[in-house]
């Protein structure tokens, strides 16, 4: 499903954020991007959604070259990928239900299957009664609730998600987890960054460690 | 088509967020396109006043109220033997008064109030409209001027080709006018685009990380100055027709008659469409140029 080979990321104050890393993560596998702060977990996470492009080596999801994409393939891509920022990147002007909907809304989905998942996924959050709320109205990790829900809500291949558990109580993150191991189980590959090395252990998967952007060993 | 439905209802929402900044656009582009409408109604009527001028060559030879019987029928006799004279027909005092109370009625009574009838008594000549008989028409229209019992000559021919040279003027002017006002209310509605494409800068950041397609994420922005441009055109049309109807009646009619001109009108439908689609257009063009690095 993902492939990275002699990967280097370069922030233009020459700093390393990747520095050539190789690795492959199977189709239907639940992974952990673990390391300390600035270890290059968001970045590599952002090389997979194509917000950021590689200065070296080459990244591929699912046989494609992420950096070959024409501009329309690379949105299509991301149509198929779930992402949950760690900052959460809500609309402010969408309320929760928008929010979620609206990749939906760009492809056309009718509106009762639209009203249909957005109303499934903020249940699986527990998010399902403050659907007409707008961001700036939720506590920190309701709002990244909302943030997961949307990236859920279009059946993604793929699920990668930033610190997604940040703003959560333990319990709460944990039946999040539960819940990305559910849809796991139904065959989407997903990829999760965090610190939280207690979570790691109870949720019992696999993590990669990353250290000034290079692997560090499996967990 | 949702695509349409999308970018209409996003718009729409924008639009409505922004409208003390929309009135401001939607005013300009209104303005601009009011002057170009009012230019287009005077200049289409004056070109039709031309036509229907131009259709009737015709010189008016008016007598003296003095003349003699003899004076009038060697006048007659003249025009009779110019070759490009196709008719004469002879239009007494009487008939002249009868006419103008008919054109224009209001007036009538200030003129029946005075003793003796101002109005000259005349010979009406058609004249051939063919591009030979101009040489002839010239020498007819001087050696009748000078002749005894003629007071004057009008003959419209000298008038079209005023009002040619007129109306050639007014639309050089009119349109230089009214392009000037259309490029500055395009760059008003591309401003007020680009006010609401920054303001939500973070916004359109979102969209292109959750894959939406460019034109979803720039569609509204060019709708919105499409409807802009729209709402501006069909303020300008409004307002236009309006400004002609009060006008019609008391002033416009009048006028025309007096012209010898049949009808005046307002813009035809098709124009009338057309500036609806110009103010859509301009708003549609300014909203792409302002969201191109959307
Ligand atoms: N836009 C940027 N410009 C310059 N440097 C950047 C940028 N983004 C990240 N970096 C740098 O790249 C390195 C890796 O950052 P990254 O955000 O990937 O770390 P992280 O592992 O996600 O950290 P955290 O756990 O704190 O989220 C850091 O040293 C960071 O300062
Ligand atoms: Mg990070």
């Amino acid at each position: 499903m993902i492939e990275a080979y002699h990967l280097s990321k370069v922030y233009s104050r020459g700093v390393y954020a990747l520095r050539d890393l190789t690795l492959k993560i199977e189709k239907g596998e639940f992974l952990f991007l673990t390391g300390p702060s600035g270890a290059g977990k968001s970045t590599l996470l952002r090389l997979l959604l194509c917000a950021e492009t590689p200065s070296e080596g080459q990244l591929k999801v699912g046989g494609r070259v992420l950096t070959d994409l024409s501009t329309s393939e690379m949105q299509a891509y991301r149509r198929t990928v779930g992402f949950v920022f760690q900052d959460f990147r809500l609309i402010p002007r969408f309320t929760v239900f928008q929010n979620v909907a609206f990749v939906m809304r760009v492809l056309g989905v009718d509106v009762p299957t639209q009203q249909r998942k957005t109303y499934q996924v903020l249940k699986w959050v527990g998010l399902q009664h403050r659907m007409n709320a707008y961001p700036e109205e939720l506590s920190g990790g309701e709002q990244q609730r909302v943030a997961i829900a949307r990236a859920l809500v279009n059946d993604p291949h793929l699920i990668l998600a930033d610190e997604p558990t940040g703003n959560l109580d333990p319990d709460l993150a944990l039946d999040i987890m539960n819940l990305f191991r559910d849809i796991n189980a139904r065959g989407t590959t997903v990829l999760v960054a965090t610190h939280d090395r207690e979570m790691i252990r109870r949720v019992g998967r696999k993590a990669l460690t990353l250290e000034h952007g290079r692997l560090a060993g499996g967990a | 088509m949702h695509l349409l439905r999308y970018t209409l209802d996003e718009a729409a929402m924008s639009l409505w967020r922004g409208r003390r900044s929309s009135l401001l656009s939607t005013a300009t582009i209104a303005i601009a396109l009011f002057v170009t409408g009012a230019f287009l109604v005077v200049t289409s009527n004056l070109e039709r006043l031309a036509q229907e001028w131009s259709g009737a060559a015709e010189m008016s030879v008016y007598l003296a109220d003095q003349v003699t019987g003899t004076d009038r029928a060697s006048i007659e006799r003249t025009l009779r033997a110019a070759p490009v004279v196709l008719d004469v027909q002879f239009v007494s005092k009487e008939q002249a008064l009868g006419r103008f109370r008919q054109t224009f009625p209001d007036l009538a009574g200030t003129l029946g109030s005075l003793d003796e009838n101002p109005l000259p008594a005349s010979l009406e000549v058609r004249l051939q409209s063919s591009a030979d008989a101009q040489q002839g028409i010239d020498a007819l229209v001087s050696s009748v001027r000078t002749m005894s019992g003629v007071s004057d000559v009008r003959y419209d021919k000298e008038w079209l080709d005023r009002l040619l040279r007129g109306l050639r003027v007014l639309r050089v002017v009119g349109f230089s006018l009214a392009g000037a006002l259309i490029l500055a209310a395009a760059l008003t509605i591309g401003n007020v685009v680009r006010l609401a494409l920054n303001a939500r800068h973070d916004e359109i950041e979102i969209m292109h990380l959750v894959g939406a397609p460019t034109t979803y994420v720039r569609g509204p922005f060019v709708m919105e100055g499409a409807l802009h441009g729209g709402l501006g055109a069909l303020v300008a049309l409004v307002a236009l027709a309006a400004t002609y109807a009060l006008l019609r009646t008391p002033f416009l009619v009048p006028l025309a008659s007096a012209l010898n001109l049949s009808t005046v009108r307002f813009l035809p439908a098709p124009v009338a469409l057309s500036l609806l689609a110009g103010g859509l257009g301009v708003g549609a063009l300014a909203g792409v140029i302002a969201s191109r690095r959307a």
